[in-house]
C-alpha cells in the first residue's frame, strides 16, 4: 500500500487525539477555575478524562428509537469532520496535521459546524423529553442570534484577504507578517462577541440551563451516548478555538504556541460566563443583533471603504 | 413527427383521456395521467433532434424549439412531474372529481413544457395562461376558502399576465417580431426608456410566478391548500417557470442595455429576493401547519434563487439554476411527505402530530434527507447551491446581501427542525397509535428523489454540465465546472468527494459503535419513560412541547412581524374603494344633476376650447 495513506490515517488519528486531549483538559481547567472563583476546591484537572472513560465503560439499558442512537453519531461526525478541514498548525508539523485542510473553506465550515447540533437535536427530539425540545428550540433560536455577527466578521476578513479558505487566510497573515485581529480589529471584536454565544457559557447558556431544563437536549443521554457527546463537545471546543486562532491570530507554528493562544482565547467566554447570570432567550438573541452586529457592520464597512 | 410536437400532443391528449377515463374508473384516470407524463418524459430524454417546428395558426407563426437552456428546465419539469404523478395515483385514490384534477394536472405539465419550447412570445403567453388557469382550477379543488385564495392567486396572475402581454405588444410594435431571439438581439438598439419599460413589465410578470416580494402574497395559501401531489409540482416546478423567464431577461436581455452590463433593476431585484427570503423564513418559523410552513419556505427559497439570478455573475447564475433544480427535488419530496402524513393521519397540524418516525420510517428518511438539503448542510445537494451562492456574493462584493441571505438560511434551521420534530419526533400520541406507513407507490418516488439529492450533492457535475451549456446558450460564455470540485472566483475550492468520504467514514464508525452495537443490547421504552426530575408522569399527562415552539424567537423578531404585506394591499384596496365611492356619488340618479354635468362640461369646453382644439 502507498505510504501516504498510512501517513494520512496516522495524521487523522494524531489530530483527533490531540484535539480530544486538549479539549478535555480545557474542560477540566474550566471546572477548576470556576470552583476557585466560587471559593471551592474543585475537581482535579484530569477529572473529565476519568468521567469520559467511566462513561464509555457503562452499559445502556433503554432507548427511544433509531434517532437517539444516531444523534451522538451525527455530533461526533460533525466535530471530527470540521477538525479535518482546519489547519491545526502552520509551518512545521504540516504532514501530520494536514488532513483535508485544502479541500474545504470557511463557508463550508460554517455549515459543517451546524450539522452536529442539528443531528444532536434530532436525537434529542426522539426521546420525547419536553426539556430536550425546549432546549433545542432555545439553542437554535440563539444560533440565529450569534451567527449574524460571526458571519459579518468572517465576511470582513474574507473580503480583506480576498480568499475564503482558511489556509489562504493563514498565508495572508504570514505573508504580511501581521495578525488579522490587528488588521481588522472591529471584525475581531464582533467575532469575539459571537464566540461568547458559540461556547454556550453564561449568560448564553440558555439551551442547557441546568437549573430549569435539566441540561436540555442531553437529558435523555447517558452512558456511552453521554461519553460520545462529551468527546464530541471537547473536540468541538478545540475546533472553534483553533479556527479563531487560525483566522484572527495568525495560527500557531508549534503546539505550545497553539495551547497558549487557544487557552487565552478560551478564557474570554469562561471568565465572562462565571460572573454572569443567564439571559432569557429573546434577550440573548437581541443582544447579538445589537452591538455585535453593529460592530460587525462597521467592520465590513471598514474593510470595504478604508482599507 | 417532430418530438417537441409529440410531447405536447401526448400531454394534451393524456389530459383529455384522463378526463374521459374517469367515467370508466377513477383510478384509471390517474394512471392514464401518469402514463402520458411518463411517456412524454421518455420521448423527451430519448430525443436527439432539437430542430424547431413552425405552426401556422390564425395568421400567426408559432415557433417551437428546444435550446440548451430550456433543456435544463425541461428535464427538471418532466422528470419531477413523472414522480409527482406516480405519487398522485395513490395520494388521490378515493377522492372525488379525479377527472377534473387529472385533466388540470396533466394540462399544467403540458403548459410548462410548452412554455419551455416556445421561441416566440405568442405561444409563450398562451401556454403561460394555460398554466395559470389549470393551476387556479386545482387551487380551488379542495374548496378551502377558495374565494379568498383563488381570487388572490387570480388577481396576481392577472397582474403578471397583463404585464407580460403589454411588454409583448410594445416589443412587437417596436421590432415587428414576436420572437424571443429578436427581442434579445434588438434590445440594445431601443431607447433607454423603452428598455426600462419592457424590462420592468417582464420582471413583474415573472416575479409574480416566482413569488418575489411584494408580489408573493398569493403563494403561501395557494401552495398549502392545493392537493399535495399537485403542490409538489406547483411549488417545485410552476414557480420555476418564473425563474426560467427571469433567467432569460436578466442574463440575455439586460446585459444588452445601453448603460452597460450593470442593470440597476438587478440590484433592486437581488435585494427584493433577499428580503423575501428573510420575511418568508420568519413566517415559516411561526407556522403551526406543516403545509403552510413548507409553503412559506418555498417562497423563501425562491428568494435565494432570484438573488442568484439577479447578481448575474457566472457562479451566481450557476448557483441559482442549481438551487432551482435542487429546490424542485427537495420541496417536491417534502410536500409529498406531508401529503403521505396527511393521508395516513388526516392532519398536518404540527401541534397535534408527533412521533410518527416509528410508524412511517421511510417517509421520515425521505423528509430528513430533503430537510438536510433544504438547510444547506453538506454533503447533500442543497449545500452545493448555497455554497456557490455565498461565494458568488462575496467575490462580487455583495457583502450586505450575504448577511441577509445568511440570516434567512440560518433561521431556516429553525423551521427545518420544527418540521421534523413536529411530525416525526417528540411525544407519542395515543391518537396516532395505529398509523401505518404510506403505500409503496407513494414512498418510492419520495425515496428515489431523496436519494438523488445525495447523489447530486456528491457529483454535482452531472447537473453542472447541462447548466453550463444552457448558460453558454444565454451568452455567458464558457463556464467552467468540475464533477466534484466547486470553486469560486478567488480560486478557493471545496471538494465534495473528500467531504462525503470524511463524513461517511466517521459516521460509519460512530454508527457501528453506537447504533448497531447498542441497539441489540438496549430495549425500547416509550416516550413516557423519561427523565422528569423524579416525578412519574401518569398515563394521561401531556408532555408534548409543540405549541408556541419558537416563542422566544417570535418575541425577538416581533418588530419585523407587525405588518403583513396583505395589510398594505388591503389598505391600497380600501383607498381605491374610497376613490370609487367618490366616483359613485357623482351618479345621484337625479336627472337634474346629470343636466348640470352636461352644462358644466359645455362651459369647460367653451372656456378651454382654444387650448384643447388648437
Amino acid at each position: 500500500m502507498d505510504n501516504s495513506i498510512w501517513i494520512s490515517i496516522l495524521g487523522f488519528l494524531a489530530t483527533v487525539v490531540l484535539a480530544f486531549t486538549v479539549g478535555v483538559f480545557y474542560g477540566g481547567f474550566v471546572r477548576k477555575i470556576t470552583a476557585r472563583i466560587q471559593n471551592r476546591v474543585g475537581p482535579p484537572v484530569y477529572q473529565n478524562f476519568f468521567d469520559i472513560i467511566k462513561l464509555y465503560s457503562k452499559k445502556t439499558a433503554v432507548h427511544h428509537g433509531w434517532m437517539q442512537h444516531l444523534g451522538p453519531a451525527f455530533a461526533i461526525t460533525a466535530s471530527v469532520t470540521s477538525l479535518m478541514f482546519i489547519p491545526v498548525l502552520n509551518g512545521q508539523g504540516w504532514i501530520w496535521f494536514e488532513n483535508l485542510n485544502f479541500k474545504g473553506d470557511l463557508i463550508f465550515l460554517i455549515y459543517m459546524m451546524v450539522f452536529g447540533s442539528l443531528g444532536m437535536a434530532l436525537g434529542a427530539g426522539q426521546t420525547g423529553n419536553p426539556h430536550s425540545a425546549i432546549g433545542v428550540s432555545r439553542g437554535l433560536s440563539q444560533m440565529v442570534g450569534y451567527e449574524i455577527p460571526w458571519v459579518l466578521a468572517l465576511v470582513a476578513i474574507m473580503m480583506q484577504a480576498h480568499t475564503t479558505s482558511i489556509t489562504g487566510l493563514l498565508d495572508y497573515q504570514n505573508a504580511n507578517n501581521t495578525w488579522m485581529m490587528f488588521e481588522s480589529p472591529l471584525a475581531f471584536v464582533a467575532a469575539l462577541m459571537a464566540m461568547l454565544g458559540m461556547f454556550h457559557y453564561a449568560p448564553f447558556d440558555v439551551p442547557f440551563a441546568p437549573a430549569e431544563l435539566a441540561s436540555g437536549p442531553g437529558s435523555e443521554f447517558g452512558g456511552k451516548y453521554l461519553a460520545l457527546m462529551m468527546t464530541s463537545g471537547s473536540i468541538f471546543a478545540f475546533v472553534k478555538l483553533v479556527l479563531i486562532v487560525d483566522i484572527f491570530m495568525g495560527g500557531a507554528s508549534n503546539l505550545i504556541m497553539l495551547v497558549v493562544k487557544t487557552f487565552l482565547l478560551y478564557m474570554i467566554p469562561v471568565l465572562y460566563g462565571i460572573v454572569s447570570p443567564r439571559y432569557r432567550t429573546e434577550q440573548s438573541i437581541r443582544y447579538f443583533w445589537g452591538w455585535p452586529t453593529f460592530i460587525g457592520i462597521l467592520g465590513v464597512l471598514y474593510v470595504v471603504f478604508i482599507r | 413527427m417532430n418530438s417537441l410536437f409529440l410531447i405536447i400532443l401526448i400531454l394534451m391528449g393524456g389530459a383529455v383521456l384522463a378526463y374521459i377515463a374517469k367515467k370508466v374508473n377513477p383510478m384509471l384516470s390517474s394512471i392514464v395521467s401518469f402514463i402520458s407524463i411518463a411517456s412524454a418524459a421518455a420521448v423527451f430524454f430519448l430525443m436527439t433532434d432539437r430542430e424547431s417546428v413552425i405552426l401556422h395558426i390564425g395568421g400567426f407563426e408559432l415557433q417551437w424549439g428546444l435550446n440548451a437552456y430550456s433543456w435544463v428546465f425541461g428535464a427538471m419539469v418532466i422528470s419531477m412531474a413523472t414522480f409527482a404523478s406516480l405519487y398522485s395515483i395513490a395520494y388521490m385514490k378515493g377522492k372525488d372529481r379525479l377527472g377534473y384534477f387529472n385533466l388540470n394536472f396533466t394540462l399544467s405539465v403540458a403548459a410548462m413544457m410548452g412554455i419551455l419550447f416556445s421561441m416566440d412570445w405568442i405561444s409563450f403567453f398562451i401556454f403561460w395562461e394555460i398554466m395559470t388557469w389549470s393551476s387556479f382550477l386545482i387551487i380551488v379543488y379542495n374548496g378551502i376558502s377558495e374565494g379568498k385564495i383563488g381570487i388572490k392567486y387570480m388577481i396576481f396572475s392577472a397582474i403578471g399576465g397583463y404585464s407580460m402581454l403589454m411588454a409583448m405588444v410594445i416589443t412587437k410594435s417596436q421590432i415587428d417580431s414576436f420572437l424571443i431571439a429578436d427581442l434579445i438581439s434588438s434590445f440594445s438598439s431601443m431607447s433607454l426608456g423603452l428598455q426600462a419599460l419592457i424590462g420592468v413589465l417582464f420582471l413583474i410578470a415573472f416575479s409574480v410566478k416566482s413569488a418575489v416580494m411584494p408580489l408573493h402574497v398569493w403563494a403561501p395559501r395557494a401552495y398549502a391548500d392545493s392537493p399535495m401531489s399537485y403542490t409538489s409540482i406547483f411549488s417545485g416546478l410552476l414557480s420555476k417557470m418564473g425563474v426560467f423567464g427571469l433567467g432569460i431577461m436578466l442574463i440575455s436581455v439586460f446585459s444588452k442595455t445601453t448603460n452597460g452590463n450593470i442593470f440597476v433593476y438587478s440590484e433592486v431585484l437581488a435585494w427584493l429576493g433577499a428580503i423575501t427570503g428573510v420575511i418568508a423564513t420568519f413566517y415559516a418559523i411561526i407556522q403551526t401547519d406543516a403545509k403552510r410552513l413548507l409553503a412559506y419556505s418555498s417562497v423563501a427559497q425562491l428568494g435565494y434563487i432570484v438573488v442568484g439570478l439577479a447578481i448575474g455573475t457566472k457562479l451566481s447564475v450557476m448557483a441559482a439554476i442549481f438551487m432551482a433544480i435542487m429546490h424542485a427535488i427537495f420541496k417536491g419530496t417534502l410536500f409529498m411527505a406531508v401529503g403521505a402524513v396527511e393521508k395516513q393521519t388526516g392532519t398536518t397540524d404540527m401541534t397535534k402530530l408527533g412521533a410518527l418516525i416509528r410508524k412511517m420510517p421511510w417517509t421520515f428518511v425521505a423528509s430528513l434527507m430533503s430537510i438536510i438539503a433544504l438547510a444547506g448542510i453538506p454533503p447533500l445537494g442543497g449545500f452545493v447551491g448555497k455554497w456557490m451562492l455565498y461565494e458568488s456574493m462575496i467575490t462580487s462584493d455583495h457583502y450586505f446581501l450575504i448577511i441577509m441571505t445568511f440570516l434567512s438560511s440560518t433561521a431556516a434551521f429553525l423551521y427545518s427542525y420544527r418540521f421534523l420534530f413536529g411530525i416525526f419526533l417528540g411525544q407519542e400520541e395515543k391518537e396516532f397509535e395505529n398509523v401505518k406507513e404510506a403505500p409503496a407507490i407513494m414512498v418510492i418516488p419520495m425515496i428515489i428523489l431523496a436519494g438523488s439529492l445525495f447523489f447530486f450533492g456528491v457529483f454535482p457535475g452531472y447537473i453542472f454540465e447541462p447548466i453550463a451549456n444552457g448558460m453558454e446558450y444565454l451568452g455567458m460564455g464558457q463556464v467552467d465546472w468540475n464533477m466534484t470540485v466547486l470553486s469560486n472566483g478567488w480560486g478557493n475550492h471545496v471538494d465534495t468527494l473528500s467531504i462525503v468520504n470524511s463524513i461517511l467514514t466517521i459516521f460509519g464508525i460512530a454508527f457501528i459503535f453506537l447504533g448497531l452495537k447498542n441497539r441489540k443490547k438496549t430495549r425500547y421504552v416509550t416516550t413516557k419513560d423519561i427523565h422528569t426530575g423524579g416525578e412519574i408522569p401518569t398515563e394521561n399527562e401531556n408532555l408534548t412541547y409543540a405549541v408556541d415552539f419558537y416563542k422566544p424567537f417570535e418575541r425577538a423578531i416581533e418588530p419585523a412581524m407587525k405588518r403583513k404585506m396583505d395589510f398594505y394591499y388591503n389598505k391600497f384596496g380600501e383607498g381605491i374603494e374610497t376613490l370609487f365611492d367618490f366616483v359613485r356619488r357623482l351618479y345621484t340618479g337625479n336627472g337634474q344633476t346629470y343636466a348640470l354635468y352636461v352644462v358644466i362640461f359645455l362651459v369647460i369646453l367653451l372656456i378651454f376650447s382654444e387650448q384643447i382644439f388648437f
